[in-house]
Formats: structure tokens, C-alpha cells, sequence
């Protein structure tokens, strides 16, 4: 009678311990992204979009016309800070990227998958802030993400502004 | 170790794995230096209109280039001679630009010939270098030591090697390519006294007799002809034209016909003839074609008596009521068109033969009619005896009366060296070659001077026998170059400027892509007048200058109409090199529709394309006839030795059931010994095989006149292929 009991115990415990693994396997942040990674050059958004209040178009420029938004050339970096605080050590760096010919090795902290298309142009014409995705990076010294871009928290976003929600939208 | 913890080490192990295997890391975002120029917006591809140099048709092509990078290779839908399409050698010339063994800058030879040893050098150095042999051959008085080899160029660039040539003084300039339609030329000139090519109308023709032109796989515009065979099949309502295929191989074309023809090779001549004499005497000509034609039948029918039905089905192997119903057939049908290929072309009663295939055209009556023969406006004349150029040049070059050969082109792999070429070659005491790989002549070369790829080139090609229309298809580069390359007529021009004198007088121009845009403008220029400069960015951006008007007419007034009074065709008992005791099976070479006749071996995607009838990849082979391999013992995958009296070669065999008995077949395009990584050293090249001189005879470009014999060498032909060529795999199990 006790051995019976023994053995139901285990396995029920067995189970358990088989159905919180696969638990902890689904729940486990197995995206093991940066939200905010650490970057080769100090490039401070506050400074340069809050204090300054550059708008975001000026250097991310393509982001009106093409799926990316692009990034601003090593050389267009420079042009400014030629003349702006060329002595700060974080422009010593800039200056050493393109003294040496090499781009900038920026870390990548907004991404999707392969599978997914996202056209920032469609994004743009909508009237989308840029801080609806990527929030309020004027505010940041480093870039953090704030939004999750699973595709639960696109669709809700796509549903509230009544934006298509077929697969092939996304998927193509 | 105890059991327990090794048990617990491997298991987490395996877990860190898995672990490591889902989880993503951040990637990196990598930023211009410079942006370019040129209004790139990243993410946003650019299409630039250009065209294809791949094969003499000359296809329009659009590529997509992102971020200056060309990605993908589309046909142009403005073009009228492939309306779109294009074909897989096509879309692979994206690998001749990111090739990775493409030769970076100019190289100087320091070990042997062969051995491929050379040097980097600078440009100025390397054009120095040929500039200096030139000036020697002038201070000498020696002008026509130098030599020019290169496939068959049009348009522009012939100019240009024309006036480049003429102005040093050198008459040899060899324009070769082992599958250049010169027997068509000289057909044409015998027959109609004008050297035009002929534009087959096959999409509105409702029976199409095909004598050995593989017009699917590579004869003359296979783009174009593909697309109009769709056309003729299943672009009208009512009508689904009929197609017979008469050669001893069945080809993808012939596998694509209602009936298969296996003449034995060299008989088609007879057989074309036999069914023009049944046509006449039937009374089922054109009535008002052979008055046209300065013939009456009555004399026709005599000068054809040699070829009676009976005679010519056992000259051909073929049943006496299988021809007549084709001939009946062709002839009941109207518009109704013959055509005359290569495999019957590169035998040596082949020019006579093709004439011959001619006359149905001229008795069916339908020269310059829709479903008919029409002149191609491209090419109104060309190359008509480029072998004999070849031969006399071998022979000057074995003379040592060749001093500085300049090759564009791979000569050394795509001509047979039954020819002496390998020899010649190697009695000429400079060398230049313009290969942008280091190929097979690149390796025995002095001096390589590398080209820009084809993405990165400036040009126009004026397409081979496509269209009727007058058609300029006009190259832009699409990326900057990749590496520090120049374009070969760049180089030229170059030279022509460093010598001075009549060859600088001769080209004024100092860079090709002026000539190119100075040649388009005299061409609109009467049309348009000013401001070219639009128009030329006009014509750049749609790809090319597409049927102008004076074109068209010139096209209309030059119809096709037989000479009077020329000879009738006779196409002898074909001769072929090799005792028939000894040498029992006739060898046909074809292209290969990947690799063509070779250019395409380095482009990998072509090398793993299977090949669409024995699906093998990345590899030659020989085709046999089941009935053929039982007797000798040979099966699918073995490893066979083919002799020739020329050479041997060791090839993996395919039994191929769609081959006469007495034939075997082996494609062209492998056997380099250089080309880069992809091609060096794969299979075998079937040219080593071939006679040039046939039972004692002048040499003649008889390709398919060769007879070998077949040995087993062992059950390790290592053939791989993408399917199994005798039907699924242990098909016998299967009951029907």
C-alpha cells in the first residue's frame, strides 16, 4: 500500500517536473538580444535629438522612401564634427573610424526576423511617430528598446488604426 | 569518470547546445563610409536596363542592384528579342561578376608557360609592356606579325578591332567561334547571293521540320525561339502546329517534337532532298514559288532524281512511308518551315546539306511569308569562312611569322586541337590575353590585361538573328568595378593612343563607352536631331535602340530570292575520320545548354543545373544507346575510354535510350584546365577527339564527322545525377 502511494508520487512528480521544463522552455526568454547594447561610440540620442532637437528624418534620411531608415554615413558624421566639439573622446573615436577607413560597427538593437517585411516608408506616410515603435529616444542617452515586436504587439497596433491584418501584409 | 556524472555532463552539454542553438544575439548595423553618389536609398533597389553578352543572341536584360551591389538578373520586357525571358546562362552571369578567382589587376608571366606563376603588375606597367611589343613590331617593319584573336564580335567593338588592325597594318585578325553560323552565311550567300541570317517566323508557321537546329538549347536566339515555339503550339485558337525533329540524337528540342526523325548522321542532306522530290512529283509545291525562284519542276524534278525514296531511306535508316508522310505532310501544310541545325551543319557534306534543307523552303513558298524565312536585320553579313582564317593563321603562327598575339576569348579550349592551334600558339612569342579568369589560354599567356565583367561593361550588342526589326541592345555598367580591371576595347584604345600616329589618328575617341554613345547618335541622329543627351539617357534607361524605322524598311526591301541559275544542292556520301572496323560509332558534340561551349563552366549555378535529358551535374559524360552498352558490357555510371583516331578521353557513361545505336554523344563546356575553382579540371573535353582532316581531305569544321570506339574501363564513372535516367528508381517493382 505504501509502495503503490510511493509510486504515484513519483510519478506525479514526474509530470511535474516534465511540464514545468517545458514551461520554463516557452517562458524563457530565449531571445537573448541587447534591448540596449552597448555601442562602439558613446552616441548620445538626448543630446543630439532632445538638447538639440535634430529631427529624426536628418540622419535617418531613406526612412520616408524605403524600408529601411537607414543610418547616416561615417562621412556625414564628420562633416558636423569637423567643426562641433572635435576635441570631445568619443569624436576622437569617430575620427579614428574614418582616419582608418572603417565604418562604424553600430549594434543593432531594433530588429525582426527574416520572415517579416516592415517597410518604415508605409509607416511614415501613416503618420506614425517614430516614437510609437521606437519610443522616446530623444529622452535616451543609449538607444533601449521599449516595445516588445512580437507580432501580438503588431497586430494590436495594426487593429487599432484599422491597418490590413492579412498574413501576406507581413509575410511575403 | 563514473557512468552517473558522465551521464550528467553530456546531458547538459546537449542542453547548452540546444540552447545556444535557439537564442539570437544583436547583429551589427553597418554604415556607409561615403554614401554613394548616386542617390542610393538603402533598402530601395535600382533596375538598370543592359544586355547580355553571355551568347551571340544578345538578350535584353534588366538587373536589380541594391546598394550598389547587383543582386538578380531579369529579361527585358522592351527587348524584342527575348520580350522578358531569359535563360539560365543568362541569369548567371551575376557569377562572372563576384567570381571568386577573377583575376584583380593585370599579371605579368614569371614561371613557365602553363604553370601559372605570374605577377602582379600596375596597368601602366602592363600597357607599357604591349605597347613596347608594338612599337618593336613597327620599328621592325613587321606590322603583320601581329595577331588579334576573338570570338565573333558586332556592332561597335568590330569596328573598332577592325580600324585597330587596319591602322597598324595587320591583316590577321581571326574572328572564331566553334559554333559561329558561318555555314548559314555561306548558305545563304550560294543560294539567295546575300550573307544575311535568317529570322525563322516559327510562332505563326503551323509545321516546323527541324533538321538538327536545337533552337531550345543554343541555335541561333534560343530565347526568343523558345518563346515563339510556345507560341506556335498554344497561341492560337484553332491551330496547334505540328513539329518533327529529324537527328540521330534526340536533343531537348527533339524531345519537345511530335515525331523523332534518327536519320544516321550525314544523311539528312539526302533526306531533305528525297522529300523536296516526292514533293514534286506529287505536284504539292507552291505554284507560284519555283517560277519565283527561276525553276521549273519539270527540270527540278530531274536534277533530284538521284534521290529516290527508296535509295534515301536506306541511305538514312529510316522507313520509305515514315518520310513520305512527313513530306507529305510538310507539304499539305501551309505556312509550313524547315530549318537546319548544327548537328547536320558540322558534317562534311554539311553546307551542301543545308542548302538542301533550303529547298523545302523554297518549294514549300515560304521565303519572306508569315510562318516563314525572313532575313534577320541584325547581321546583314559577317564572318563566311572564319575556320580557313583559322587554319591559315596556325599555320603562319607555326612559321613563326606571328610575333604578338593578342586573345580575347578562350581559343585554346573551344578550338579542337586537331587544328595545331595548342602548338601554334605556343611558337608566338608574346602572348596577351583579356580573360577576366584565368582560363586556359590566360595560363599561357605573357601578359594578362583582365576585362571588366560584363555587369561592369559598356557596349552594344546588336542581336544575332532574332529579330527583323533593327535592334541596338546598348550595355551599361550596373556597379562600380569590383576590381582594378579595364575593358578590353578600352585597352585597345589605350594602346592605339600610346603608339600615336595613323592608330590614334584612325580612333580618335579616348574610351569606348564615347564610341559606343557616338555610334548610337549617329544612328538616331537623323531621327532626332538635337539634344542627344536626352535621348541617349532615354535609350540607356530602356536598354537599347529597338526597331527603328530605316531598319524596318531595309529589312522588308532585302527579301530572300534564289539566285537564278545556281547549282542544286548535292550532298555527298558524308565522309568521317576513323575506320568504320575500328572505329564503329559516329560522335556527335553538342553544347551543353547549361554550360554552353564552355563559357559557362565557372559559374556554379550552371555546373549544378541538371541537365534536362540525363539530369547529370557537375560533370561530362557520354550517352549510349542501351542496345549499344549491352554489347559492350557497359552500364549506367560506368567509367568508359572513347578513342578516337585523334585521342582518348575517359568519360562516366549514361545510357541514354533516345540515341541512335551507332552513335554516342558527349556535350561540350568541360574539360578546363584552368577558369577558376568551379571548372578547373572537370570532366573532359570532347574537341581533344576530333579530326579535322577527314580521309585526307582539306581541314573543314566538320565537328560531328568523327567515329570512336567505346572500352569499359571500370564501375567507378562517379557520374552523380539528379534523377534516374531509366525511369523512377526500381520501376519493375511497380505493377501497371
Amino acid at each position: 500500500m505504501k509502495k503503490t502511494w510511493l509510486v504515484g508520487v513519483l510519478v506525479v512528480i514526474m509530470i511535474g517536473v516534465v511540464a514545468a521544463g517545458l514551461a520554463l522552455v516557452y517562458f524563457l526568454p530565449l531571445d537573448l538580444r541587447e534591448r540596449s547594447p552597448l555601442q562602439p561610440i558613446d552616441f548620445s540620442h538626448k543630446l543630439h535629438a532632445g538638447t538639440n532637437a535634430i529631427p529624426c528624418l536628418f540622419c535617418h534620411r531613406s526612412a520616408t522612401r524605403s524600408p529601411v531608415a537607414g543610418i547616416p554615413a561615417v562621412a556625414d558624421c564628420r562633416a558636423c564634427h569637423q567643426f562641433i566639439s572635435p576635441d570631445a573622446p568619443e569624436i576622437r573615436k569617430l575620427m579614428g573610424y574614418w582616419d582608418r577607413r572603417e565604418p562604424i560597427p553600430w549594434v543593432r538593437g531594433h530588429a525582426l526576423p527574416d520572415f517579416v517585411y516592415f517597410p518604415h516608408m508605409m509607416h511614415i506616410r501613416a503618420k506614425l511617430a517614430c516614437s510609437t515603435c521606437h519610443g522616446e529616444v530623444a529622452a535616451m542617452e543609449r538607444v533601449t528598446r521599449t516595445a516588445s515586436l512580437k507580432m501580438g504587439w503588431c497586430l494590436g497596433c495594426h487593429r487599432q488604426h484599422k491597418a490590413s491584418i492579412d498574413c501576406w501584409t507581413c509575410h511575403i | 569518470m563514473k557512468r552517473r556524472t558522465f551521464l550528467q555532463l553530456s546531458g547538459m552539454t546537449a542542453a547548452g547546445a540546444l540552447l545556444a542553438g535557439c537564442q539570437s544575439k544583436n547583429e551589427k548595423l553597418i554604415p556607409f563610409l561615403v554614401p554613394p553618389n548616386e542617390g542610393v536609398t538603402p533598402g530601395l533597389a535600382t533596375w538598370y536596363a543592359s544586355a547580355c553578352r553571355f551568347c551571340p543572341a544578345g538578350c535584353g536584360i534588366l538587373v536589380r542592384v541594391s546598394e550598389g551591389r547587383a543582386k538578380k538578373v531579369e529579361g527585358n520586357p522592351l527587348h524584342p528579342v527575348n520580350k522578358g525571358k531569359l535563360c539560365a546562362r543568362g541569369q548567371a552571369i551575376l557569377q562572372e561578376l563576384y567570381h571568386p578567382d577573377r583575376v584583380a589587376q593585370p599579371l605579368k608571366r614569371t614561371g613557365a608557360r602553363g604553370s601559372g606563376d605570374f605577377q602582379r603588375i600596375s596597368w601602366s606597367e602592363g600597357l607599357a609592356l604591349l605597347t613596347g611589343q608594338l612599337t618593336a613590331l613597327q620599328r621592325d617593319k613587321a606590322a603583320d606579325r601581329l595577331a588579334l584573336l576573338t570570338p565573333q564580335l558586332r556592332g561597335t567593338l568590330s569596328e573598332l578591332t577592325t580600324a585597330f588592325m587596319g591602322a597598324f597594318g595587320s591583316p590577321y585578325h581571326l574572328s572564331f567561334d566553334l559554333l559561329a553560323p558561318d555555314w548559314l552565311r555561306r548558305a545563304n550567300r550560294l543560294n539567295f547571293s546575300q550573307a544575311s541570317l535568317p529570322f525563322y517566323d516559327l510562332a505563326e508557321t503551323r509545321y516546323l521540320l527541324s533538321f538538327g537546329a536545337d533552337f531550345v538549347e543554343y541555335h541561333l536566339s534560343p530565347v526568343q525561339y523558345s518563346n515563339a515555339f510556345g507560341r506556335m503550339r498554344q497561341e492560337r485558337d484553332t491551330v496547334r502546329g505540328h513539329f518533327t525533329y529529324c537527328g540521330g540524337r534526340m536533343s531537348l528540342t527533339a524531345a519537345s517534337a511530335d515525331r523523332w526523325l534518327p536519320a544516321r548522321p550525314g544523311s539528312e542532306g539526302a533526306l531533305a532532298l528525297a522529300m523536296a522530290r516526292l514533293i514534286l512529283a506529287e505536284g504539292l509545291y507552291d505554284r507560284d514559288a519555283l517560277p519565283a525562284g527561276g525553276l521549273g519542276a519539270e527540270a527540278l524534278l530531274k536534277g533530284l532524281a538521284a534521290y529516290d525514296l527508296h535509295r534515301v531511306a536506306e541511305l538514312s535508316g529510316l522507313g520509305e512511308g515514315q518520310i513520305a508522310e512527313v513530306a507529305r505532310e510538310f507539304a499539305a501544310t501551309r505556312p509550313a518551315l524547315a530549318m537546319a541545325g548544327e548537328a547536320v551543319a558540322f558534317q562534311t557534306n554539311g553546307p551542301e546539306a543545308v542548302r538542301a534543307v533550303q529547298m523545302l523552303n523554297l518549294l514549300a513558298g515560304n521565303l519572306n511569308r508569315p510562318g516563314g524565312v525572313y532575313p534577320d536585320a541584325g547581321s546583314p553579313d559577317g564572318p563566311e569562312n572564319s575556320f580557313h582564317e583559322l587554319i591559315s593563321l596556325v599555320e603562319r603562327m607555326q612559321a613563326g611569322r606571328i610575333g604578338v598575339a593578342l586573345v580575347q576569348g578562350d581559343p585554346l579550349h573551344s578550338i579542337p586541337p586537331a587544328t595545331g592551334f595548342p602548338q601554334a600558339l605556343a611558337k608566338v612569342p608574346f602572348v596577351v590575353s583579356f580573360s577576366s579568369l584565368l582560363d586556359d589560354t590566360a595560363l599561357q599567356a605573357d601578359l594578362i590585361l583582365p576585362d571588366h565583367a560584363a555587369l561592369e561593361s559598356w557596349g552594344d550588342m546588336i542581336p544575332l538573328a532574332g529579330t527583323r526589326e533593327g535592334v541596338i541592345g546598348l550595355m551599361q555598367p550596373v556597379v562600380t568595378p569590383l576590381f582594378d580591371t579595364r575593358q578590353f576595347p578600352d585597352v585597345l584604345l589605350a594602346v592605339a593612343h600610346g603608339l600615336g600616329g595613323a592608330l590614334a589618328a584612325a580612333l580618335p575617341r579616348h574610351s569606348y563607352q564615347d564610341m559606343v554613345k557616338g555610334a548610337l547618335q549617329k544612328r538616331v541622329g537623323r531621327e532626332r536631331g538635337e539634344g542627344f543627351e536626352a535621348t541617349w539617357v532615354e535609350l540607356l534607361r530602356q536598354g537599347g535602340l529597338f526597331g527603328t524605322s530605316d531598319n524596318r524598311d531595309r529589312g522588308r526591301m532585302k527579301g530572300y530570292r534564289r539566285v537564278p541559275g545556281v547549282s542544286l544542292p548535292e550532298p555527298a556520301q558524308p565522309h568521317f575520320a576513323g575506320d568504320k572496323q575500328d572505329f564503329p560509332l559516329h560522335l556527335q558534340v553538342y553544347p551543353s545548354i547549361a554550360l554552353y561551349d564552355g563559357r559557362g563552366a565557372p559559374f556554379p549555378w550552371l555546373q549544378q543545373l541538371p541537365d534536362p535529358m540525363t539530369t547529370v551535374v557537375w560533370d561530362s559524360w557520354v550517352e549510349i544507346n542501351p542496345q549499344t552498352a549491352a554489347s559492350l558490357g557497359i552500364s549506367q555510371g560506368d567509367l568508359v575510354e572513347v578513342t578516337s583516331p585523334q585521342g582518348a578521353l575517359r568519360l562516366p557513361a549514361v545510357i541514354y535510350p533516345a540515341i541512335r545505336p551507332d552513335m554516342v554523344a558527349i556535350p561540350l563546356g568541360q574539360g578546363h584546365h584552368g577558369m577558376g575553382r568551379y571548372a578547373t579540371g572537370r570532366g573532359a573535353n570532347p574537341l581533344a577527339l576530333l579530326a579535322t582532316n577527314i580521309e585526307g581531305k582539306d581541314p573543314q569544321p566538320a565537328w560531328n564527322a568523327t567515329r570512336v570506339r567505346l572500352t569499359r574501363i571500370s564501375a567507378k564513372g562517379e557520374l552523380v545525377t539528379a534523377g534516374n535516367t531509366q525511369g523512377s528508381f526500381r520501376s519493375e517493382l511497380i505493377e501497371m
